[in-house]
């Protein structure tokens, strides 16, 4: 029992035990603010993997594979199976304004994409940016004549009848957009345009979105042999409807959308009929042509709610095995989840996360000795005390427990208050830094270095319960020489002790 | 029990000291009979072993040789548990610089002997009844009005009382008392001696230890513990 209340006295005396706590606190403080932010860093990166990767992918080479009409019809009959989109995917050469450079082409059907993957949340520019822009560049209302006036009113009409998110969907190019004989739109990586640039809220400027500008699209077909098929490339002008983000730094830097069936026919992959025998006078095919069915590069497929990302891939091989099967694919077919897909890059991550912690709960160590140093500093000053305990009669595991107990106690205070602190500064981590920047002009997270516009973090219940365990136990192990210590004194030494 | 049975006795006591490969003989056979109700005083001048004597019949040292008996059993020296249970049950120490706990209070400084013997259900069932002995005792050293204070607010010679007190408190059949008024003016050191003749004419066993002759005077026995043995 008088172990209990000389926990409490000596808890509520000391400075020492205060800074024991302190280390205690800002330790576990430390490791869970890190772990917390890598934690978010690592979920948004998972979240932006996902966003243009369906959760199962079945793919070819470049030169695509047939009979996906029929491979996607056999797996929609799968229960678990919500959503099929064909994709076809190139590499090509896009010129905007005077500027040339290689990218991703994808041929995407926006509405069942958008089914499958999170295209329709990617698209990035929406009327009432527009809008927005238009406010900006207004003069103020006490300036405006009645001409001016009569402008603004105009061009805000237009921007109202057009719906970039629409024009995304469709690749229909707005109306009060005049882009020349230019039929169809494409939408862009936000990055691909060069002149996009983040303000300092980390949104991207409208005033110069590539939206609506002509951009020429040069890819080259493949022959099914994987030769180039004709040494002529084939080349197309789209105007820019909008722009997705998908948070991906790569994928945004370098990827553009284009209408499927348009990608199909420049890539030589749409359904054609082929002539083998010609009339050797006019040199006019005769015969019966041979058709030549469609291909397409990939199959993105979406399961139920639900449905463990494994199972289905299991069940998509199943499928994609009897497909092969039965219909004499000639390219293999590789299925893969989407953290497969993107596991280098999550991996890295992942790893990072788990190398950090390491790392600060090594650095976490120096509390531990800095607890044994406190408490070795409290029972050389509690020595005399220890004597008179164990001249009334206290057991040498008594006074050890009392050191042990306080070790314990300043732990789960210690934990306790780096939880506090850890949790509010997780939980406002984004405020933090906005305060800090008004007041020192300074951001830690500058948004237009990194991809993502707030900073993230999560606060996993998990984590954040082992952290506090092993901080308690920290604490424990740090008191146990000290408590050791002072259960060895000999107690007329103690006495003696001045 | 008769009442001029012996209550604790010492046969052949040494102790030795190590120091720098030097051999410190300080007691070199000490035998002792103290008497129930006895009020036994050893005198000695400095350096000569008495403190170390009063620990090892208070079971807080080990002598390198010879044995203590208490109430008729000897002091098992080996054990620690027994040894812990003898300093706590049978004697109690006073000391010359009273070493009370400064974080606690006069109250929980004298409770605290009680306190170290029980765990935390036992206490709760018997606290109320040693706060009560303790209020008492402390009552008894006149120091009724002092309950709350901590032991930094408290004058010499009531500090000495408050560890006569919680020295007390379990009842213990021995008192062994270390220079008990050697930091004390000789006045308040007249105080503390008036309590212990208090107590012994109220049947307490007392060992003492000074090197005041007129202090010991006040002891039914003087023993002068000299080239370590007591004579
Ligand atoms: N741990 C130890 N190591 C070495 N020598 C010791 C130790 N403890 C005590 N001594 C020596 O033993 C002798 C007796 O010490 P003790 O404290 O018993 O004397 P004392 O009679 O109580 O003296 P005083 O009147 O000053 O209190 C002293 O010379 C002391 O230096
Ligand atoms: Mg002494």
């Amino acid at each position: 029992m008088y172990k209990l209340l000389l926990i409490g006295k000596y808890l509520r005396r000391k400075l020492a035990p205060m800074f024991a706590a302190l280390a205690v606190m800002l330790c576990t403080a430390m490791v869970m603010i890190v772990i917390s932010v890598m934690g978010g860093f690592l979920t948004m990166m998972r979240a932006s993997a996902q966003t243009l990767t369906g959760q199962i992918t079945v793919y070819s080479d470049l030169t695509g594979f047939e009979g996906y009409k029929k491979l996607s019809e056999l797996l929609l009959e799968h229960p678990d199976i919500e959503a099929a989109t064909p994709l076809i995917r190139s590499y090509g050469l896009i010129k905007l304004h005077d500027v040339t450079k290689t990218v991703e082409v994808i041929g995407i059907e926006p509405a069942t994409f958008t089914q499958v993957t999170g295209y329709r949340e990617s698209l990035y520019w929406s009327k009432d940016d527009y809008l927005q822009m238009l406010d900006k560049m207004s003069p103020p209302l006490d300036e405006r004549t009645p001409e001016i006036q009569k402008g603004i009113d105009r061009w805000k009409k237009s921007y109202d009848q057009m719906d970039l998110v629409e024009a995304g969907m469709t690749f229909q190019i707005p109306k009060p957009w005049s882009v020349g004989a230019i039929e169809y739109g494409c939408v862009m990586g936000i990055e691909v345009n060069p002149w996009n640039v983040r303000t300092d809220t980390g949104r991207y400027g409208i005033q110069n979105a590539g939206l609506g500008l002509p951009i020429t699209l040069t890819v080259l077909p493949l022959a099914q042999s994987g030769s180039l098929q004709t040494l002529s490339p084939s080349v197309r002008k789209f105007a820019v409807v909008n722009e997705f983000k998908s948070g991906l730094y790569d994928v945004d830097a370098n990827r553009v959308c284009v209408p499927f069936a348009v990608l199909q026919e420049m890539l030589d992959m749409h359904p054609k009929q082929v002539w083998e025998t010609f009339d050797p006078q006019t040199g006019e095919p005769a015969g019966d042509p041979t058709i030549m069915p469609a291909r397409i590069s990939e199959l993105m497929i979406q399961g139920r709610d639900g449905v463990a990302l494994d199972q289905l891939k299991d069940d998509v091989q199943t499928i994609v095995n009897a497909f092969i099967a039965s219909h004499r694919q000639q390219s293999p077919l590789w299925v893969q989840t989407w953290e497969e897909r993107h596991a280098t890059l999550l991996g890295a991550v992942e790893k990072e996360k788990g190398l950090l912690t390491v790392l600060f709960a090594i650095i976490s160590v120096v509390a531990i000795v800095m607890i044994a140093v406190i408490f070795y500093m409290i029972v050389q000053d509690k020595t005399r005390d220890i004597g008179t305990l164990r001249a009334i009669g206290a057991s040498r595991s008594g006074v050890a427990s009392i050191f042990l107990g306080y070790g314990l106690a300043i732990g789960i205070v210690g934990s306790a208050l780096g939880f506090a602190l850890a949790a509010s500064i997780v939980l406002n981590l984004n405020e933090i830094q906005d305060i800090l920047f008004k007041l020192f002009g300074f951001k830690m997270w500058d948004p237009s270095v990194y991809y993502f516009e707030r900073i993230p973090s999560q606060l996993d219940p998990k984590e954040v319960t082992i952290i506090l365990l092993a901080s308690v136990f920290s604490s424990l192990v740090g008191s146990v020489v000290p408590a050791w210590r002072a259960s060895r004194q000999d107690p007329v030494e103690a006495l003696r002790y001045e | 029990m008769s009442k001029q049975s012996t209550l604790l006795s010492a046969h052949d006591l040494h102790k030795h000291y190590h120091m720098g490969g030097e051999d410190l003989h300080i007691l070199r056979g000490v035998d002792l009979t103290v008497k129930r109700n006895e009020w036994l005083a050893i005198i000695g001048s400095s350096g000569s072993g008495k403190s170390t004597l009063l620990h090892l019949l208070g079971g807080l040292d080990r002598p390198s040789q010879g044995q203590v008996y208490f109430d008729g059993d000897v002091v098992d020296m080996k054990r620690n548990s027994a040894l812990d249970r003898y300093r706590n049950r049978d004697v109690g120490f006073v000391f010359q610089f009273y070493h009370l706990l400064p974080e606690l209070t006069t109250l929980e400084n004298v409770m605290l002997s009680r306190m170290v013997n029980s765990g935390v259900l036992g206490w709760l069932s018997v606290r109320a009844q040693v706060k009560e002995r303790a209020t008492q005792l402390l009552e008894q050293m006149g120091l009724s009005h002092r309950l709350k204070h901590r032991p930094n607010k408290l004058s010499g010679g009531e500090r000495q009382r408050v560890a006569i007190a919680r020295a007390l408190l379990n009842e213990p059949p021995l008192l062994l008392a270390d220079e008990p008024t050697g930091n004390l003016d000789a006045d308040t050191g007249g105080q503390i001696l008036e309590l212990l003749q208090e107590l012994h004419a109220g049947g307490q066993t007392i060992v003492m230890v000074t090197h005041d002759p007129k202090i010991a005077a006040a002891a039914d026995r003087q023993l002068i513990l000299e080239r370590g043995r007591l004579q």
